[in-house]
């Protein structure tokens, strides 16, 4: 009897019972299918894909640029200096700041300067008063422009400046006038050929200046350009160079820079400089001060909070276009689920539950989302390295990439669920008759 | 009485379209014997559709019961009748209904990947399937890249697959030349031969010649059902 051999009819006895069945569509067949499905039409499922690509990119690449330039510039800001604090013109300003130049009228006098130097020799490490100006530097037939700041010796420790070769200029020279110049090291390359141009001269404006050392590299952190930048002493600045900026009789500078010697001290070091400088103003009410004392932390404290802000905000956009992702996820599901209604009522038909097809159509639209969100990835970190031709190195966080990619997923899943459940919902009889 | 594949009995239908009633069965009573085939006739209008889709477990009667395999699956949850098609009923529809995306193996797969079986037993089952149709050679091809003779060989693969208690055809040769018919027709009196119950649903006169028994379907009653001497299929 061919009957055994071939699918013909069960004899009753060797049936089992039908609700104890084993089995269903395993998970991997599902996978196959809704992975068939996605292969079967590449180009719409990238477009669909699209959204989540483009939000995933742009968080990773957001915040990898974001916290990349604010690694930079707190590492540019501590290369400043350390326990600085920064004496300048104006009132106070809160949070951020720091950053910015002083008022355009120049409040602080050498009186001041001088207060400050004998207030606690204990507690200060070092004081430096500046002045600066743009002033043409000429070797020669080359020039270029450079910022010309006058300051005393104590700059090269207080500010962190060491030279690269020769030495800074001393006590003895800011006493004498002389004419003697630290360079930048952009003086040297584009003026001296990279030549070591100690002894040589450099004519700053009308003047002309031997040069005793040159500064190292230090990059262009964002800060004006250092590497153009020509340190004098302060007396033949404001001898020769300077435009007289005074207030009243007294001669006044751009800032001065104070070094504590203790860490801890430098916030009470602060606020007794700015109890001094308003005795000095004779000012009593503190909105009125014409000076501001900066802390380096103070700078970079609200940097932080900036930086905060802002990685908040591009959270936020990145939430944004991976909701609308999502949209556009669900739309395409939409269509796709009408599209293959005929299918729907054929896999019905054969056998397949509503969990099946729901399945089916979630497993597609969360590969369709992780998808996404893998090619989104590398299209992020691609797009990062893009900073670096503005020479910011970014700064990549697995917990962003982590959260950015769990998140796709989940879109995925919340987005597919309603056209899933639709096509879980469609009547076998109808969509069979579907055209 | 357990050699009765399906038992209907009083089975009524009606639809509802807005507040419009429409009966399209009135009490129909139909047994089916194992190792049987026939032909459900009825012109259209005649109810004989909606039988085809409470046969096949698509659609529930509005009254009476239904006896499939000795089981009663009147009254099955969604779930159950998925089950149940799965397992007990191979479907053969006029436009056969392949999946276009998948190639003609995993075509034939279908049923069995719903109802579980391992991958590897898949294969071995479909590709049985597929060179008792004599396709086996085609199962890497789409079905795009076959003729409608093959795909209809293909869909009564597939219905088989699952080792079926009943083959339910619906039209099975309304989109195929006389020749390519009479091919499908043989195809379904060898299966029978070798002991498959098979029922077909047609409106074509040529097609109820090939098998012994023929129910006619006429206002949502059984109007006939005749025995007579079937027409020879052609040797594929």
């Amino acid at each position: 009897m061919t009957a055994e051999r071939l699918p013909a009819a069960q004899t009753p006895d060797e049936e089992e019972t039908l609700p104890g069945r084993r089995g269903g569509l395993d998970f991997l067949g599902t996978l196959t299918i809704a992975w068939r499905a996605i292969l079967g039409s590449p180009l719409r499922s990238v477009l669909t894909a699209l959204g989540v690509i483009i939000g995933v990119a742009a968080v990773i690449a957001l915040t990898a640029i974001g916290s990349g330039s604010t690694a930079g510039i707190t590492k540019s800001l501590e290369s400043l200096g350390t326990n600085l604090l920064t004496v300048q013109s104006g009132a106070p300003r809160f949070g951020g700041g720091g950053l910015v130049r002083g008022g355009p009228q120049q409040t602080i006098t050498m009186k001041d300067v001088e207060a400050i130097g004998t207030f606690a020799p204990n507690r200060i490490a070092g004081v430096a008063p500046s002045s600066q100006s743009n002033v043409q530097a000429k070797v020669g037939s080359s020039n270029l422009q450079a910022t010309v700041i006058g300051t005393w010796p104590a700059y090269e420790t207080v500010r962190n400046s060491p030279v690269a070769t020769g030495s800074f200029f001393t006590q003895d020279d800011v006493d004498g006038r002389k004419r003697v110049a630290v360079v930048g090291y952009q003086i040297v390359t584009d003026l001296f050929d990279g030549q070591d141009p100690v002894g040589q001269k450099i004519r700053l404006g009308n003047v002309s200046f031997t040069i005793v050392g040159t500064l190292p590299d230090k990059g262009n952190t964002g800060f004006g350009n250092p590497n153009a930048q020509v340190l004098v002493p302060l007396s033949t600045f404001q001898q020769r160079l300077s435009r007289g900026a005074r207030s009243g009789t007294s001669v006044t500078v751009s800032n001065v820079y104070v070094q504590a010697t203790d860490k801890d001290d430098l916030t009470n070091l602060q606020n007794d400089l700015t109890d001094l400088l308003a005795r000095q103003h004779r000012i009593e009410d503190a909105s009125s001060y014409d000076f501001n004392v900066q802390n380096q932390a103070d700078a970079l404290a609200s940097l932080n909070a900036t930086t905060q802000t802002l990685t908040l905000l591009v959270g936020a956009i990145a939430g944004i276009s991976l909701v609308v992702g999502g949209i556009g996820i669900m739309n395409i599901m939409l269509v796709s689920v009408t599209e293959r209604t005929r299918e729907i009522g054929v896999r019905k038909a054969l056998g397949a539950k509503p969990r099946d097809i729901l399945t089916q159509f979630l497993v597609e639209a969360s590969l369709l989302s992780v998808g996404g969100g893998l090619v989104g990835l590398a299209l992020g970190v691609g797009c990062a390295y893009l900073g670096t031709l503005v020479n910011i190195t970014p700064v990549f966080s697995p917990a962003t990439i982590l959260v950015a990619f769990a998140f796709s997923a989940l879109v995925g899943i919340f987005f597919g669920y309603y056209p899933a459940s639709r096509a879980a919902r469609l009547d076998p009889v109808d969509s069979l008759r579907y055209e | 009485m357990s050699d009765l594949v399906l038992s209907l009995r009083a089975v009524e239908k009606t639809y509802l379209t807005g507040d419009v009633e429409f009966q399209a069965l009135r009490g129909v009573d139909l047994d089916v014997r194992a190792g049987e085939m026939l032909a459900l006739m009825g012109p259209s209008g005649s109810g004989k559709t909606t039988l085809m889709q409470i046969i096949g477990l698509l659609d529930r009667p509005t009254e009476g019961t239904y006896l499939l395999g000795g089981r009663d699956v009147t009254d099955l949850t969604e779930n159950e009748r998925a089950e149940a098609r799965n397992r007990e009923i191979g479907f053969v529809f006029q436009a056969f209904h392949l999946l276009p995306r998948l190639d003609l193996l995993e075509n034939v797969e279908v049923p069995l990947t719903y109802a579980g079986i391992p991958a590897y037993e898949r294969r071995e089952r479909a590709l049985e399937m597929l060179d008792r149709v004599g396709l086996a050679s085609k199962a890497r091809n789409l079905p795009s890249q076959i003729s409608g003779g093959q795909k209809q060989r293909v869909a009564v693969a597939r219905a088989l697959a699952g080792r079926p208690r009943l083959l339910l055809a619906d039209e099975p040769t309304g989109n195929l030349d006389t020749r390519t018919s009479e091919e499908i027709m043989a195809l379904f009196t060898e299966l029978n031969g070798e002991g498959t119950t098979v029922v077909i649903v047609t409106h074509e006169p040529d097609i109820a010649e090939y098998t012994r028994r023929v129910v006619r379907v006429r206002d949502g009653l059984v109007e006939s059902d005749t025995t007579h001497t079937p027409r020879a299929g052609v040797r594929t």
